[in-house]
């Protein structure tokens, strides 16, 4: 006998439990939670961080403070220490440039043969910086070059050229290194016309020497 | 969840909104808290740093200051002799300390009929970086009358007595007397020259 089965379903949707179990409905609320928990705990974290932190600042910052007039002191000392040597480096380019010429000017004397008169010995000031041309980039403190060239003359009457000659030749000693050197120009030898009718035969020269560069540097 | 909310059990409506206001103030804490804190702890560690960094330079400033006392003692000294040869203006003028430094040695020498002048003071290179105080070439003109002898003479006490001061130029020219020889001279002390910064 076939009898009809009849299949009644009297629970709501809403009623129907799941099959997993782990319930989402339990477990939702617990995540959330612990996110919210998790989030209270690094914030915890940070916070106590931060006040390690300011704790630390606040020790250095007073050793900091404590030690400024010291510190402050220290630093003047450190822009004095700078500030001498740079004048010292300046100075010591002016004291490099520092020429001694008694001793050779002495020694001419010496070396001056008998048949020359000397009428001049000289050098000239070297020539002042040009003034700058326009749109020329010219430092307000210092001179356009550090080294100087100036020229040495020697002026006289002679009877012959033979005592001029042994006169230049003797120039050339080491005697003479810090006057001049050996870059020499004869710049006039012709008869003296100054000289008294009736008198000798006279000469004059003129002779110039480039002398040593001064040079104004370490 | 067919049907939206309002077709969820009552159970589950309420895990859903708990999980939601719980979600809300999770975002909130994070939001609100956690990111100024982030922000606060960078803020906080980049100050520490500073605070480090500006401690560390003291410690080694203050540490050198022994070696630094001494450097500055030594480089005193060294600065003296270019003390005592500096040229300061005496009643305002170049021309008048001059005079009193150089005539002990003038009449030393012989010489005589003596004048002294200003003449334009010539700049120093300059060292980088720039010191404070520049230096620079004071110089004064002499003109005297004397023998050769008598004007090297004067030069070599002046090489000995002020090795500082230096012959710029020379010019002796030779007259009728060998005694009265003309020289002009132009010597040139070191001097305190412009300030680059106050």
């Amino acid at each position: 006998m076939k009898s009809a089965s009849v299949h009644l379903n009297l629970l709501k949707d809403t009623e129907r439990l799941s099959s997993s179990p782990v319930r989402l409905r339990v477990m939702m609320p617990v995540v959330a939670l612990f996110a919210c928990l998790g989030m209270a705990l690094w914030w915890a974290i940070l916070f106590t961080q931060i006040l390690m932190i300011r704790a630390e600042a606040q020790t250095i910052d007073e050793d900091v403070k404590a030690k400024s007039n010291a510190h402050a002191e220290a630093i003047s000392r450190q822009d004095q220490v700078r500030e001498m040597r740079q004048q010292l480096e300046q100075l010591t380019y002016y004291r490099n440039s520092v020429r001694a010429l008694g001793k050779p000017l002495a020694k001419l004397a010496e070396v001056m043969p008998l048949k020359v008169q000397l009428t001049e010995l000289s050098f000239a000031p070297p020539p002042f910086d040009p003034p700058p041309k326009p749109g020329q980039k010219v430092s307000p403190f210092a001179p356009l070059t550090n080294v100087e060239t100036q020229r040495f003359v020697i002026a006289g009457r002679t009877t012959r050229e033979t005592p001029v000659v042994a006169l230049m030749e003797s120039l050339e000693s080491t005697n003479f290194v810090t006057l001049i050197t050996r870059d020499k120009r004869v710049k006039s030898f012709r008869q003296d016309a100054n000289a008294e009718k009736g008198k000798r035969r006279l000469l004059t020269f003129e002779v110039e020497y480039t002398m040593p560069e001064r040079r104004f540097a370490k | 969840m067919k049907g939206g909310l309002q077709s969820m059990a009552p159970n589950a409506k309420r895990a859903f909104m708990t999980t939601v206001v719980l979600g809300v103030v999770a975002v909130a804490i994070y939001l609100l808290a956690v990111e100024p804190a982030i922000a606060a702890l960078s803020r906080e560690r980049t100050r520490l740093q500073e605070l480090k960094d500006s401690q560390q330079r003291m410690t080694v400033d203050l540490n050198s200051a022994g070696t630094v006392q001494k450097t500055l003692e030594e480089l005193e000294a060294e600065m003296k002799p270019f003390a005592a040869a500096e040229l300061t203006p005496l009643l305002g003028s170049y021309a008048m300390r001059a005079k009193s430094l150089l005539d002990p040695m003038i009449s030393g020498a012989g010489l005589s009929d003596v004048e002294f002048s200003e003449e334009t003071s010539r700049k120093l290179p300059t060292p980088l970086p720039l010191p404070r105080q520049l230096y620079a070439r004071a110089a004064v003109r002499i003109t005297a009358k004397g023998s050769y002898q008598a004007i090297v003479s004067f030069l070599l006490m002046l090489e000995k007595n002020l090795p500082l001061v230096s012959l710029q130029s020379l010019q002796i020219q030779s007259q009728q007397q060998p005694a009265k020889q003309t020289v002009t001279m132009i010597l040139e002390w070191p001097t305190k020259g412009a300030l680059t910064r106050k």
